[in-house]
């Protein structure tokens, strides 16, 4: 380290005069009106920046209003997609929403997805229980193994604290193997001998709606969004996970039930990952492949933070990512754009959101200077 | 049987590389007090940045080590720019930086098509007569200059972290930023420099996972590497020496599975894939496990530090 210069104790200049500056504080309190606010200026300048690097990959300003915009709104097959796909995104949005509201980082969504998916197919396969209950009970076991497959992570960190970030993300790459072992061997198509499961039959398939290619996908994530809402802002489970999500000591410290309600959270986002896993194969592919999950874990994350963790919000903003996905395929197919700008995106926002999010829980003054002589 | 143990033993080195340099980067980072979950992320930029230069630019596996590093730590800055001036929850900073930067290397690498091109990459260093020696010459001479570069780097960051100036103020800042603040030591300012130093060497391990061991670039191909080393770095206590003897044990583990496929055994081979995420699993259900409460943990690990009322 340079030596200081040695300064004399009582210095005859004067003090020089201070510049002004710009000083940070944490804000204890922001009123809604100011976090929408900030909210919305994260989500243009993410969008700003998702546009530039589309119009830098070389697609015109007025294609993109025409993808992103005019397509969905004019037509009734593209608003049919877009409702398609957020339905998957909902529920994955859900799953995310009522963990992170507890704390607890779930980011193993898309192997809870798989297990889901894998015993829903099961049921599907070899024709489980009488036709008319079928979907029913294919349901229900994609729940059940999603849950099933949340526990372990959810164990370990109540009992061991097992930080459950790295527990989840590991069992996705366990997931995945054992999805490409049943693909690859045993539950092989042997229509086709692509490494897809057969075609699930019509009593397995979640049936239409009439209006354009909709399914019951959609009114079942609209079902789940009302019952997580239910859930999280008016019963007492949501008081208690409120709780959890400010202070669990102090929760615990009043003898309320904290570590039963992280747990109970953690299986109801494996439950609804695992019927998300099931509505994308019962309800859009009507078989299971290899990559059905692919990038929902990631956009259930963002929606959930996007959503600040509220049901409502969260399939408000799926049908917003499913307008992202579908002009996403579009832009892939006409523009030659590669399919992984839609994470790129998606990834570009969650950033610039949880940037502007500095200027809710702070306040940014800039301080006029100062004459020492004052 | 002889055979297959040294040639298991022959390719432990190139599958412990990635996982030894990404740990070291890691504990440089942590030990500043910042979680770094952006590993994955930083390898795929690491991979897919070398392979990109020796496609674009020439056969220049040096340069190509070199980029991959520079570019995880010009990406780097993005994440200290987000956890430490913005002070952004370092879970969903590091989770949002490897969801940037697996689309960012989907989209670069798919339209410069670089995407499953083989390339020559790094070469085993010509040692001439000592790589022919039986049985010690394949475990212990055959291989590349980032293979024996391993130990001596992994000497040099502990003796920077543990014995120099500059590592004592890092682990300051890692451990006590407050006191760090008052005795004069730019909290943030070191914590930049962590992220970007560590950055650079996780890219230099993604760099060595393309350049060095596949010679190609495939989309997500660091396939969980990271968290890998993230847990990894648990397990060795942000200890260097530690995380070379676990990356030696997590290589190891990786190379059996090709070596066993390779003697002709009929395993299920996807389930055996499974065996590097369940033995990291595994792993750490034993650190927990032993847990003796004197934990070497960072103590301010994932806070983001602020002077309170600064005036």
């Amino acid at each position: 380290m340079p030596e200081a210069l040695p300064v004399p104790l009582l210095s005859a200049a004067p003090e020089p005069p201070r510049r002004g500056r710009l000083t940070v504080e944490i804000r204890q309190h922001a009123t809604g009106w100011h976090q929408g606010l900030v909210l919305a200026g994260g989500l243009a300048l993410g969008m700003a920046l998702a546009t530039a690097i589309l119009l830098a990959c070389g697609v015109g300003l007025s294609d993109l209003i025409q993808e992103f915009v005019v397509s969905v709104v004019s037509s009734p097959a593209s608003l049919s997609a877009v409702l398609i796909q957020a339905a998957p995104l909902a529920i994955v949005g859900l799953a995310a929403a009522v963990a992170f509201r507890v704390r607890f980082w779930n980011i193993g969504i898309e192997g809870q997805m798989i297990l889901g998916a894998v015993a829903a197919t099961a049921v599907a396969i070899h024709d489980v229980g009488p036709a008319p209950l079928r979907l029913v009970l294919m349901m229900l076991v994609a729940a059940l193994a999603g849950m099933a497959w949340v526990l372990a992570p959810a164990l370990l960190k109540i009992r061991l604290g097992l930080n459950e970030v790295i527990s989840t993300l590991l069992l996705n790459y366990v997931a995945f193997n054992g999805l490409l072992h049943l693909l690859y061997g045993a539950w092989r198509d042997p229509a086709s001998s692509f490494p897809n499961s057969e075609q699930y039959e019509a009593a397995e398939r979640l049936g239409e709606l009439g209006w354009e290619n909709l399914t019951w996908a959609l009114p079942l994530a609209g079902l789940l969004t009302v019952l997580c809402w239910w859930l999280l802002n008016v019963s007492r489970f949501g008081f208690l996970s409120r709780v959890a999500e400010a202070n669990p000591r102090l929760g615990e410290g009043q003898g309320l039930p904290m570590t039963r309600v992280m747990l109970a959270a953690a299986l109801l986002s494996g439950g609804l990952a695992g019927i998300a896993g099931f509505s994308i194969c019962a309800g859009v592919e009507y078989r299971m492949t290899q990559s059905f999950f692919s990038g929902y874990g990631f956009s259930g994350i963002l929606i959930a933070f996007l959503a600040r963790n509220n049901p409502l919000g969260a399939f408000v903003t799926a049908i917003l990512v499913g307008v992202l996905f579908v002009a996403g395929q579009s832009l892939q197919v006409f523009y030659g754009i590669p399919g992984a700008m839609v994470q790129l995106i998606q990834a570009v926002i969650v950033i610039s959101v949880a940037a502007s999010d500095f200027f809710v829980r702070h306040r940014v003054r800039w301080v006029s200077g100062r004459r020492s002589d004052v | 049987m002889s055979d297959f143990i040294v040639n298991w033993l022959a390719n432990v080195p190139a599958f412990a590389l990635p996982y030894a340099l990404a740990a070291l980067g890691l504990i440089i980072t942590e030990k500043a007090g910042v979680l770094s979950l952006g590993a994955e992320g930083f390898l795929l930029v690491g991979a897919m940045s070398g392979i990109g230069v020796l496609l674009g630019i020439g056969d220049h596996p040096a340069l190509a080590l070199v980029v991959a590093a520079f570019s995880a730590a010009l990406l780097s800055l993005v994440y200290a720019l987000l956890v430490v001036t913005l002070r952004v929850n370092q879970v969903i900073g590091g989770l949002a930086l490897v969801f940037l930067a697996q689309g960012m290397t989907g989209v670069i690498a798919t339209r410069a098509g670089w995407t499953n091109r083989p390339v020559d990459g790094l070469q085993p260093v010509p040692l001439g007569g000592l790589g022919e020696v039986p049985v010690l010459g394949p475990i212990l001479f055959q291989h590349d200059i980032l293979v024996f570069a391993a130990v001596p780097l992994v000497a040099l960051v502990a003796h920077v972290l543990g014995r120099t100036m500059f590592g004592l103020r890092l682990r300051a800042v890692g451990d006590g930023p407050d006191a760090a603040d008052a005795a004069g030591i730019g909290v943030a300012a070191t914590r930049y420099g962590a992220i970007a130093l560590g950055a650079a060497l996780v890219g230099l391990a993604g760099g060595y996972l393309s350049v060095g061991v596949a010679k190609i670039w495939v989309e997500g191909m660091s396939g969980g590497r990271g968290w890998i080393a993230v847990a990894l770095v648990i397990f060795a206590r942000w200890q260097p020496w530690r995380a070379l003897a676990g990356a030696l044990l997590f290589g190891g583990i990786e190379a059996l599975i090709p070596r066993i496929a390779a003697i002709g055994v009929a395993l299920p081979q996807y389930l055996v894939l499974m065996t590097p995420y369940l033995a990291t699993l595994a792993v750490m259900i034993w650190i927990c496990l032993r847990h003796d409460g004197t934990s070497l943990e960072p103590r301010a690990l994932g806070i983001a530090h602020m002077r309170e009322e600064r005036r």
